[in-house]
């Protein structure tokens, strides 16, 4: 549920900054990413449809379910890109939420592999093509940002902001998750469980408690956020904490 | 089914063909209005054509002349496909629903390639700066037809942008490029064919929204009929431009603007 909320808002992102951006090349590139958002928001739909989802049921589903910090730090970026805000509406969904999805997608992938091999394969799609949305917002953004440095203040605090709201978003959803963690577990143990032990980012995913996969997530994804923000000539701010 | 587009990926559509508008309605929707049946159409006819048109394919001796009225067409085709770039870009975020939604993100993708085979093309036939001669031998009445059609959208009007971009300016677009597919060079007739396979997913897909919104919401006939009577002369002034454009006779004129109206006709928006 929560990958069709992202997807969803990535969507509206990408095909809002078509008409934002300042040249054909970049309107071609966001051209093609709105298409790639919407495989990725058609899939994941058909997932939940798959999972017993009627389709009469599909909005008011996502409405119940998506999470509230999910759906604040997407207001945040959406209201960049109705703001007409073409280079903050780069970073936060080239960098920012492409970032967090890949890094996410990662994780499920790897959890996934073994267990429900045909969800792997979906993301390892996905994962493809959010490596080349992050490569347009590094390359792309990176001159437009030193041409006008003075917008770097408020595209900080947008970072600072998101990275709150997803820092929260996973605090609520690894919360409660775990009882289909323990679940899951048990599953692979009865299919063989010394071929499914799987090493993320040096963590043992198959041992890890629910607090530790999280910890490793979030510090992969605001590394990644630090290094791609470094790149572009933006400074990495650190979010508050949850609570 | 086959895909409406891959089936006229020649350029030769048979009789035998159904239509998007032809088909019911639950089909229509289950078939139409997914990624996969995107891909499947446009796979067809881009396959080994990178800028709409196979490389191999050699290039015409064009005289002086007739070299730069295909660049003036071409510009303002790229007006009026900036202008469905821009407008079904934003309607994504204006879509009522899931299929609706996946639809409009598919457009997105076709009117970007495209502007940017147009683009091409006009580059390949010895323009410096494509951009910049769209701007400067861009017709009026396009032009003002993109601002009203962008204005649609910006007011959130979905019903009324669908009727502005997927019926009226992908009927223009659709029957004055599907003419000129017949009457260009090789290399431009081949790219148009390719464009006119998307138009008419396009197009259908208007004509089917708007109809299945017409039986429900009768009352709204009489706004979209008094939107078409206001942008009847910005549609069919382009249409005369893209006529002189195209070299055509007068006497040829009625028969090509008989499509737009029976386009409208379909939907009983003839006012």
């Amino acid at each position: 549920m929560q990958l069709v909320a992202g997807e969803r808002c990535a969507l509206a992102a990408s095909s809002g900054l078509v008409n934002l951006a300042p040249d054909y090349p970049s309107k071609h590139f966001l051209a093609t990413q709105t298409l790639d958002e919407a495989r990725h928001v058609e899939i994941f739909t058909q997932r939940l449809f798959d999972l017993g989802v009627a389709k009469e049921d599909l909005e008011s589903t996502i409405d119940r379910y998506a999470n509230p910090n999910l759906v604040k730090f997407a207001e945040v970026l959406l209201e960049k890109v109705s703001d007409g805000d073409f280079i903050a509406g780069v970073v936060g969904q080239n960098i920012v939420l492409e970032g967090m999805a890949f890094t996410v997608f990662e994780l499920l992938e790897a959890t996934s592999r073994d267990l429900n091999p045909k969800f792997a394969q979906t993301l390892s799609g996905t994962i493809a093509d959010e490596r080349r949305h992050v490569g347009f917002g590094e390359n792309r953004i990176g001159s437009l940002i030193s041409e006008h440095p003075e917008k770097k203040p408020e595209i900080e605090k947008m970072q600072q902001e998101m990275s709150y709201y997803m820092l929260a978003t996973f605090a609520d959803v690894f919360s409660a998750s775990g009882e289909s963690i323990d679940e899951g577990r048990k599953l692979a143990a009865q299919q063989g469980a010394d071929s499914l032990s799987t090493e993320w980012h040096g963590a043992d995913l198959e041992t890890a408690t629910i607090e530790e996969i999280e910890g490793v997530l979030a510090d992969t994804v605001l590394g990644e956020f630090k290094n791609r923000l470094g790149r572009i000539g933006i400074e990495y701010q650190s979010p508050s904490v949850p609570a | 089914m086959t895909p409406t587009g891959t089936a006229s990926n020649q350029g030769d559509t048979t009789d035998t063909e159904a239509e998007p508008h032809q088909l019911d309605e639950e089909t229509f929707y289950g078939e139409v209005r997914s990624f996969s049946f995107w891909f499947e159409a446009v796979e067809g006819y881009l396959e080994g054509r990178p800028y709409g048109y196979d490389p191999a394919m050699p290039e015409e001796q064009l005289d002086q002349q007739h070299r730069e009225r295909i660049v003036t067409t071409l510009c303002n085709y790229c007006v009026g496909e900036a202008a469905a770039l821009e407008a079904a870009s934003g309607m994504v975020r204006l879509a009522p629903n899931h299929n609706s939604r996946i639809f409009m993100a598919t457009q997105v993708a076709d009117e970007a390639r495209h502007l940017e085979v147009f683009l091409h093309r006009i580059g390949q036939l010895g323009v410096q700066d494509p951009e910049a001669e769209v701007q400067r031998l861009a017709h009026p009445n396009i032009v003002a037809f993109k601002a009203r059609l962008l204005e649609l959208v910006d007011d959130g009007d979905w019903d009324a942008s669908v009727f502005a971009l997927n019926v009226l300016l992908e009927t223009l677009e659709f029957t004055v490029f599907r003419y000129h597919a017949r009457t260009a060079d090789a290399i431009t007739s081949q790219i148009l064919d390719g464009v006119v396979s998307d138009e008419r997913r396009h197009l259908g897909f208007g004509e089917n929204t708007l109809g299945h919104h017409l039986v429900a919401h009768p009352d709204d006939r009489a706004r979209l009929t008094e939107m078409k009577s206001q942008l009847d002369t910005l549609v069919l002034g382009a249409f005369e431009g893209a006529y002189d454009d195209l070299g055509l006779h007068r006497d040829q004129r009625p028969q090509l603007g008989r499509d737009y109206l029976e386009a409208v006709e379909r939907l009983g928006l003839l006012g």
